[in-house]
């Protein structure tokens, strides 16, 4: 697959919202603006989403999103909890990206008491989080084929899901929350058999992945529905704080893994991919080609594992000296970050957590405005969102 | 690949430190990034500079939240001079630099204007830190909760406000008695 050129075929026309409204005026049809509440049970927003739109005939005019029918209120229960508790907690934001989230407060925390990871610790993190990428992208892959009415997807994403997860779980124990990082390193080394298994499931996720990609991006339903709708304009992503594989589709080729190198990222050889068009299928695009990319990490990291301590010198009780942070991450759906405030204590002082999809879903409204009714389910399926992860 | 023209963050703060002198307060580098406290009066003059002034750039918002320092450090501190204040976080892509601004405002009455103009991804963040601390960020063209009900009492996130299973029932991480006395905060 080639990473600078998205789209293989010419490009489909569509009857854009402009071409459509032209129709309806040139009907002389009479239109009058209603309220339409999307949610907060919906299939096509995973978890409990509102959508106020306001229509006018086939056209969007205004969509508001309403959340906070997730709110657990994170941030405060941090306060009250030690660090070991806070990892187990943070898992549970972003439930399709769990490892991912439990590393930026080790890292926060390392930096903090400057501790130093082993080798060997920093590899199987690099290994474990891009394995939780390709899940979390297969994931979104199959629900965005669902959402569009493809139900193929769906069942090849979950099949090939599974070697992976039967991975991960062999290490952990978990199959969503897996509670695996430690300041300091990993909760123990992993066991015999994981490094086969989990390059069995990557293989096997290269092997088919062209074969997927055809199955949506070479589709002409697909791009009919998609090509040229939801546009996301560089400018407005950076303005929205808008991160990850939405942005990427958006012509902003930065990647935290590249930019600002952490664990040992610096190490591999991989891309970073981009399209131009700030489109649903740009987005969708990025994701897709993102599960390679990740793929090609993990088959470096197992190839150069080295030997040695999962764990570093880390005190009995983890005690952060008085001191402040900011640490970010690439989560599979964008930056995720912590600013920790630390007072000397066990526990966090404060902890600000700046989750991906709540800034990408910020931006939904603005991108809303002015596209087809008929669209909204696709636009709503590109943003790659956890309702988890917005309320937090 | 995105052509980075990476900015020495020594050099950025000393860019800023000419620019705006004393009116910037604790100026310094944090882990590689920019960090400093902000008069409300300034803040937005500061924030525009950041985003346009080349060789910052800072175009990218990242995210506004509050932090409530009353019980900060032990006790018996000594006064603590930023009771409260506005935390903003902006970062620019193409020169990999981050700033950190700490806004501190009047606990008695938090206010700090807006920067919903130069950053529109400030209103939910504005509004989530309206309702979590109670600062009324001026200038916001719709200031109402995100999160809470409407009629929710408290602002949940200032450290007076008790978590209540905390209060009733001592901290279950707790292995001495006093650690579980210090759990309700």
């Amino acid at each position: 697959m080639s990473i600078t050129d998205p789209r293989t075929t010419e490009q489909t026309p569509v009857h854009g919202p402009e071409e459509i409204a032209k129709i309806v005026a040139g009907g002389n049809l009479q239109t009058e603006q209603m309220v339409l509440n999307v949610g907060p049970q919906h299939p096509a927003t995973h978890g409990v989403f509102r959508l106020l739109a306001t229509i006018d005939g086939e056209m969007l005019v205004d969509a508001q999103p309403i959340i906070g029918y997730m709110h657990r209120g994170y941030e405060k229960l941090v306060e009250a909890r030690d660090y070991r508790q806070i990892t187990n907690l943070v898992s549970r934001m972003d439930w399709l990206s769990g490892i991912n989230n439990e590393l930026p407060l080790a890292l926060a925390l390392e930096k903090l008491m400057e501790i130093e990871v082993p080798e060997r610790a920093q590899y199987l993190r690099v290994i474990m989080l891009e394995m939780n990428r390709i899940l979390n992208h297969l994931m979104f892959f199959a629900s965005f084929g669902a959402e569009l009415g493809a139900i193929t997807p769906t069942f090849y994403a979950f099949r090939e899901r599974e070697d992976i997860q039967f991975a991960l779980e062999m290490a952990t124990g978990g199959r969503m929350h897996f509670g695996y990082f430690r300041p300091g390193g990993l909760k123990e080394d992993v066991p015999r058999g994981f490094i086969d298994q989990a390059l069995k499931g990557v293989r096997q996720v290269m092997a088919r992945i062209d074969q997927y990609e055809d199955l949506l991006v070479g589709n002409e339903i697909f791009k009919q529905r998609t090509v040229n709708v939801g546009v996301l304009e560089k400018e407005v992503a950076f303005n929205y704080g808008v991160s990850g594989p939405i942005a990427r589709g958006s012509d902003i080729d930065f990647d935290v893994r590249k930019d600002e190198p952490y664990l040992v990222y610096d190490r591999f050889d991989f891309d970073v991919c981009s399209a131009p068009n700030g489109d649903c299928f740009d987005r969708f695009w990025v994701l897709i080609h993102e599960v390679v990319e990740s793929a090609k990490i993990v088959e470096q990291a197992i190839a150069d594992l080295p030997a040695g301590p999962t764990l570093g010198k880390v005190p009995r009780v983890i005690q952060a000296p008085e001191g402040e942070v900011y640490v970010r991450t690439e989560n599979p759906l964008g930056e995720l970050g912590m600013y920790l405030v630390s007072d000397g204590d066990r526990r966090p002082y404060r902890l600000k957590i700046r989750t991906p999809s709540y800034n990408n879903v910020s931006a939904l409204q603005h991108v809303l405005k002015g596209t087809l009714v008929a669209d909204m389910i696709a636009v709503l399926g590109s943003f790659f969102f956890v309702l988890g992860d917005i309320d937090r | 690949m995105a052509i980075l023209e990476r900015v020495d963050v020594e050099q950025a703060r000393a860019h800023l430190d000419g620019e705006f002198g004393h009116r910037l307060t604790n100026l310094r580098v944090n882990f590689g990034q920019l960090d400093m406290t902000v008069p409300p009066h300034d803040y937005v003059e500061v924030v525009t500079f950041l985003r346009d002034a080349s060789g910052f750039r800072l175009r990218f918002f990242t995210f506004l939240s509050g932090v409530d320092r009353s019980e900060f450090g032990p006790e018996d501190a000594e006064e603590r001079p930023h009771p409260l204040e506005v935390l903003i976080h902006l970062y620019s892509p193409e020169h990999v630099l981050h700033a950190n601004l700490h806004v501190p405002v009047d606990p008695a009455d938090p206010r700090c204007p807006s920067i919903t103009d130069l950053f529109a991804g400030a209103l939910w963040h504005e509004r989530e830190t309206h309702e979590m601390f109670g600062i009324d960020f001026e200038g916001h063209p719709g200031l109402v909760n995100l999160y809470l009900p409407e009629d929710f009492e408290g602002r949940p996130l200032l450290k007076s406000f008790k978590l209540p299973s905390r209060v009733v029932k001592a901290w279950p991480g707790a292995k001495d008695p006093e650690e579980a006395a210090a759990g309700g905060r």
